[in-house]
This record gives C-alpha cells, structure tokens and sequence, in this order.
C-alpha cells in the first residue's frame, strides 16, 4: 500500500506545476492514517488547494485491490478571507453530492471496488479556479524502451516487471493490425514459453526466431481492479547484419599488417643495399689505397 | 674470425622507429587495459538471456582479469623464446577467436571459458610484450614513452564505452560481440610494428652461408651481449643437453626465477602487491557512492569520464616529469611520492561534501591514478634493467592478480558490513600512503646500497689483476646507464652467458 510524494512543510508549488505539466505529483500533502479492515485498505489522500489563480495540482494514486479510500482538499490560508467558499467535487464532468466538509477542508469518500470506479476525481473552488485533481490507477508496467535484439534462430527472453505490486496473472499478446493475437504457449510449446520468474516478474521466451517475431509485444498484468500494459520491442536480425562490418574490420586489419610487413621488407631491401655500395666503397678505397702503397690494417674490418 | 666491432654495445635508439612502437603499444595495452571494462555495458542483457544473477555475469569480467594477469610469466616466457612481434600477433589472433566464439555462446560457463579465458589470454599475450618492447627501444626518454604507451588505457576505455554502446545497440550483444572481435584483431596490426630490435636476427642469416656452426653460435652471443638480450634459446639448449646444463639455470633461462633475490625486485613486489589492495576499489565504487549520497545516475557516470580524461592526460605529463634530469635518478620517489598522493586522495574523499566536493575529488583521483600507471612499469624497468625485465613483468603480474582481484571485493564487504562507503575509501587510502611510505623507505635503503656497491664495482675495475678483456663491452654498457640510474643487475647476467658461451 504505498502513496507518492513525501510529507513537506512547504506552501504551494503552483508556478511550477504549470510549467511542467500535468502529471506532476503534488509536493504537498499529509500523510493521513491507514486502518487496516479486515478485507480493504483504507487510506486518506490529502492535498492542499494552490494559492495561484489558474493552477492546479495533481496527485497519482496507485491502487492494485479494492480499497475505501478518502480524498480531501484542504484550503490554502489565503483564502480564510472568503466569506463562503465553495468547492465541487467531480469525476470528469459529473459532479459528486456528497462530500463531508470541515472548516476549511472538503473530502469526498470513495469505495473502489473495480474498474469502473478508477480515475481522475478533482476538486475545484467556485470563482478561483483553482482544482486539485487526484488520478486513481492500476500500478504501471515497465517493459523495455529500446528494443531487444536477437538474431534468426537464436532465442528471444523478454522481460516485464510490476514494481511493488503483485499482479494477479500475466498474458502476453501480439496486435496485427487492430487484432490483438494472444500467445498460447500450450498450443505451440516449442515456440514459446511463458515464465512467472517472480512474484512481480514475467519472462517470454521466443524460441527459434524468424524474421516474422519482429515487432511489438505487449505484456498485460491483471490486478483486481483492471489491467496494465508494458510495451516490449523485438528486433530479429539476419546475421548478415553484423557480418558484413566484421568482414570490413578484418579485411582492414588484413591490409594494414600486410602493408606494415611490406614497408619493413623494402626499408630492410634499402638498407642492404646501401650498406653494399658502402662495402663496394670501402674495397675500392683499399685497392686504390693499397695502389698508393698505405698499409691500412684498420680498415680491413667489414662490417655485416 | 668474428669481426672487432663487438667491442661497443649500440644501444636502444630512443626515437626513430620507436615512436612508432610506442604507438603500437598504446593500441595494445590500451585494449588489455579498456576492454574488460568496457564490456559492464553488455553485462545486463546478457543477465537476462541466460537468467542468471548479477555476480554470476561479474565472474566474466573477473575471470577475464585475472588470466590478463595470471598468464604473465607464460607471456614472458614466450617472449623470451620469440620475442614481442609473434606473441603480440598472436595475442591479437587469440583475443579475436575469442571474442567471435563468444558470439555463438549458448551458455554463461561457455561465455566464462571464451570471453573469460581465451579473450583475458590474449590480452596478457598483449599487454606484456608491449611494455617490454617499449624498454628494448627506449633508454634516455623511457619514461616517456612508458607515459604515452599508459595513456592508451584511458584513451581507449574512453572511445570503446560509447563504441560498446553503439553496437549494443544497433547489434545486440551477440552482434557486437562478432565486431569487437574484429576490432581486437587491429591488436595484430600493433604486433605487426614491434620491429625486432637489435641486428641479431639479420647476422644470423648473412653469416649461416659464410661461416661455420660454432662461429655462428658465438656470434649470437656475442650480438646478444652487446644487446643485452638473451640468446636464441634454441641453440643454446641443445648445446646445454649436451653439456648437461643445470636445470635451474635453464629455468631461469626462460623465466629468471633468480630475480626473487633480486632486492630491487623484491621492493617493487612488495609495495605493488599491497598497493593494488586498494588501487581499483575506488574507481570500482565511485559511481554507487555518488549515487548513494543522492546524485543522479549520469552525473555519477560523468565523474569517471571526468577521471578518465584527467587521468588520459596525466600519463604522459607525468611521463614527461619523470623523464627530466632533476626526476630520472630518483624515479623511485616520485613513484612512491604518486602512491602516497593517491591514498591521500582517497582518505580526504569522506569528506567531499556534494557533487562538487565528488568532481574536485575524481580531478586529484585521476591526476594520481595517472601518475601511479605511467610510472608503474617504468620503475619496474628502472630496477631490474630492461633485459631481466621480461621475466619480472610475468612474475609481477601474476603475484599482483591476487591482491587485484582481492580488492574490490574486500572494499564491498566493507560497505556491506557497515552500510557506509568511508570505510572503503579509508581502507584504500590507508593501504596506499602505507605502501607509498614503504617503497619511499625501501627505496632510500636501495639507493644508499647501490651507490655503495657501484663504489666498489669500480675499486675492483681499477685494478689491473681483473678480467678486462671480458669486460670491454660492459664498461661501455655501465658508463651509458651510471647516469641513467642503478640498472647494474642486467651484468650479471652478461657475465652468466659469457660463461656459457666460453664452456662450450
């Protein structure tokens, strides 16, 4: 049972809000008591209005089982000024009656028992628009945001996880076109192999890819109160692919090895040669030396 | 009769084509160095192919460094027997099967075996050869050298971590796999530049036609005292069997175990090994401890790339420093000095306060780190000269794998066991400053000694009754490295050969 955001002693952040979006979780609210009954969770969501003109703020509410839940609003200290402030609870555009009202603080009771009961309630104040919107959903699923990459006849592991809930029952489906394909792995067992590797984690494993497994795959998670989606992408590779810049690396290897071989082979060849005419030289200095009747002894050493 | 020019030892060329070499080197230790690194990018995806848990992947990386390590003296040995060239070509041959192999895997041992043992072989076929060739062609401006060649391993992690994640993903791991083991192919093309060094490969043919066997063998000798390089071994030990040669000796030819009597030797090992107890652990940590005080995920990714490209630069600035006649002959302390600055770094991380206090902290890290790696086989190199050399690379590495792979784990217990990463760093710091203090002592203690007994040495050379003749080509080798620093061991070994040679 967990909520978001943490406690703080800080007044609104309505500017900020505006600028970043809807789906900011609000940075303020209390942390309310939980009661445990015996077969739901009751948990008290409190927000505090914004003082800005024209903002709002939202909270995310995460819930994975039927559960009483409250959601309060509480007016910001500006406007204890107002004589008779008014404020509306609504489900998208369907105004809730009854809500309990303290001082300065409008809170509206919810059971939540399935699906149809999920979603964004708001509470606004009359004339300020200023709301407070509280979105009630089913824990989120993390696929995989870049795609996996396999190769034809290799095997395919995908991964979904569910982060601190547990969900009820994993399936995993395919769409073609607008047709959603579920995967059976009873009815093609050497192709596929679903796998609850824990509580909170399900593996799909491809076997024996082809080029046709390409694409999407969607892994959907169960809860008591409806179902959440992760996205995984598969990519299956010829072995071409790869092939073809491992061939272009080798041949350039090839090429430079050859190369550095063949300039020490000529550098060497020089080198010999070089040294012979100096020898050649020598020996016709000698000959004209020993001609010139000097004995030179010295420089009878050669050098190989 | 072989001719008189034996009498003068031409020595290493310092330039020339041995810039060309220090490429090459850079291209190689940086592969050996980068790589094991860079492939944490893939550790993930493969963790989910095969379902496995996290330390299981980590073994691959783990497995990986301590072959690149652990097969040192086989790397030193076949360097001794065929020199750089073959064994860096090989390497470069191995690491690519390796890697392809890999690409094939349909399981995490076959991954542990191909990845792990065969790829982490290559790479210590790789990164040794490289360091000694860079001593065969270096004398007066090793240190730089050693400092460019160091700098490939931050060069090259920096190029391969976006690389590995390009391939990733436009390949999938099996698919980047087949390329990387195209790219660690070009490992061959920097073998293919380790040029022989020393005439001793071209005497040989020329003289085979014109003279007879016997000569030939003593010119090898000869040749190879002047280089200072051990004999082509293969003639030596036939003529040894027939002599009946010791078996120690002919150990030692392959890989000099004498040199754990070596006192410089025996520093260097002692005040590495402990050293790397806390060498890596910080780098390894660094990102989850900026996590873990609240920073976001590539800002923490951005204090490596920020100790990277200080630490790419640090190298051969430092190699530079070490190179200058105020630094040379007492290279020893400013490598300790670098351990200490290290660990001192690290004892004053805890205190960083904020993103800041990390960035300025990675900055002073990589600076260090620089340091310590540009120097770490150049004194090395400085003690034992660069003909033991080969062996005593093999032989460090492979006692430095233990603590290597020691390390990090130990740092992890560390921050398991109290929940708090100062303990690691404290550790870490507290075994570096203690290894720097010690190398500083030790190394105080050698200098004093070799100065003294150079004293002698020369007392002895000055009286006519010594063996002079022998010693020709060795005063001329002493008087070129007096002013380069205490590299009188390799003399030794001349004198062993000389025996051997003339017993024949």
């Amino acid at each position: 049972w967990q909520t978001q955001g943490s406690p703080s002693d800080h007044l609104t952040i309505g500017h900020k809000v505006s600028t970043l979006g809807p789906d900011l979780t609000t940075q303020e609210f209390k942390q309310a008591t939980k009661e445990n009954m015996t077969n739901a969770t009751f948990a008290v969501y409190e927000v505090l209005l914004p003082g800005v003109l024209g903002t709002s703020v939202e909270k995310n509410i995460t819930l994975d089982r039927a559960a009483r839940v409250e959601l309060s609003c509480i007016l910001n200290s500006k406007y204890t000024h107002l004589k008779n402030p008014q404020v509306t609870w609504k489900r998208g555009n369907e105004t809730i009656g009854h809500f309990n009202k303290t001082e300065n603080s409008w809170s509206i009771q919810l059971r939540i028992l399935d699906h149809s009961k999920l979603g964004s309630y708001s509470c606004t104040l009359k004339g300020e628009e200023i709301s407070a919107k509280f979105h009630l959903q089913v824990p989120t699923i993390e696929g995989k945001e870049k795609p996996i990459i396999c190769y034809e006849g290799d095997t395919a592991v995908m991964i979904c996880k569910s982060f601190g809930y547990t969900p009820i029952a994993w399936t995993w489906y395919r769409i073609n076109g607008s047709e959603k394909i579920l995967i059976n792995e009873t009815l093609l067992t050497e192709k596929y192999m679903i796998d609850r590797a824990s509580a909170n984690v399900t593996h799909l494993k491809i076997l024996k890819l082809t080029s046709r497994d390409d694409g999407v795959y969607w892994c959907e998670a169960a809860f008591e109160l409806g179902k959440s989606e992760g996205k995984v992408k598969l990519k299956v590779l010829s072995f071409m692919v790869p092939l073809k810049p491992f061939l272009a690396i080798v041949a350039e290897v090839v090429i430079f090895v050859t190369i550095v071989f063949l300039y020490e082979f000529y550098s060497k060849k020089k080198e010999k040669s070089a040294e012979e005419e100096k020898e050649f030289d020598q020996v016709e200095q000698l000959k004209s030396e020993e001609s010139n009747g000097l004995d030179n002894s010295g420089a009878r050493h050669r050098k190989i | 009769p072989p001719p008189a020019n034996a009498g003068r030892a031409p020595g290493p060329p310092d330039g020339g084509w041995g810039w060309v070499v220090v490429l090459g080197a850079f291209v190689s230790i940086g592969f050996a160095y980068a790589f094991p690194k860079g492939l944490a990018i893939f550790f993930k995806e493969i963790q989910d192919f095969f379902g496995t848990s996290y330390s299981e992947i980590a073994w691959v990386s783990s497995i990986m460094l301590a072959t690149t390590y652990g097969a040192g003296p086989i790397s030193s040995i076949l360097v001794n027997r065929y020199g750089s060239r073959p064994v860096v070509m090989f390497g470069g041959l191995l690491c690519g099967i390796g890697m392809v192999s890999a690409s094939f895997c349909t399981s995490i041992l076959q991954l542990y075996i191909c990845v792990g043992f065969i790829t982490g072989f290559g790479l210590a076929l790789n990164l040794q050869p490289s360091v000694i060739i860079i001593g065969k062609y270096f004398l007066k401006r090793r240190p730089i050298a050693n400092g460019l060649a160091m700098a490939g391993s931050p060069v090259m992690l920096c190029t391969l971590a976006p690389l590995n994640q390009f391939l990733f993903d436009n390949f999938g791991w099996r698919g980047s796999f087949l390329i990387l083991g195209a790219i660690l192919l070009n490992c061959c093309v920097a073998g293919a530049l380790f040029r022989p060094i020393g005439a001793a490969t071209a005497s040989v043919k020329t003289q085979e036609t014109e003279e007879g066997k016997d000569a030939l063998k003593e010119e090898i000798a000869k040749d190879a005292m002047e280089m200072n390089r051990p004999t082509d071994v293969p003639m030596e030990t036939e003529v040894e069997e027939e002599g009946g040669k010791d078996c120690c000796e002919k150990v030692n030819q392959y890989l000099d175990f004498s040199l754990f009597k070596h006192r410089g030797f025996l520093i260097y090992l002692i005040g590495n090994v402990l050293m790397f107890l806390g060498f890596f652990a910080p780098i390894v940590f660094l990102a989850p401890y900026a996590k873990h005080t609240g920073i976001d995920e590539y800002s923490s990714a951005f204090l490596l790339s920020i100790l990277a490209i200080v630490d790419m630069f640090a190298r051969p600035i430092t190699g530079i420093i070490a190179n200058s006649k105020w630094v040379r002959p007492r290279i020893q302390y400013f490598f300790s000095f670098s351990i200490t600055f290290n660990g001192t770094c690290h004892l004053l991380c805890p205190l960083a306060s904020g993103y800041t206090g990390l960035v300025i902290y990675s900055i002073f890290f990589g600076l260090a780190f620089g340091m310590v790696c540009a120097m770490l086989f150049e004194t090395l190199m400085d003690l034992v000269g660069a003909a033991r050399f080969t062996s005593a690379v093999g032989l460090v590495t492979i006692v430095e794998c233990c603590t290597i792979l020691l390390g990090p784990p130990i740092g992890g217990t560390l921050i398991d066991t109290f929940g708090d990463y100062k303990y690691m760093f404290i550790k870490c710091g507290a075994v570096m400053v203690l290894a720097g203090t010690f190398l500083f002592i030790m190394n105080y203690y050698n200098y004093r000694m070799l100065a003294k007994e150079e004293k002698e040495r020369k007392a002895k050379e000055e009286d006519p009754k010594s063996v002079r003749t022998e010693n020709e080509g060795r005063n001329n080798w002493n008087k070129e490295n007096a002013q380069d620093g205490p590299e009188l061991e390799p003399l030794s070994e001349e004198r062993e050969l000389k025996k051997e040679v003339n017993g024949t």
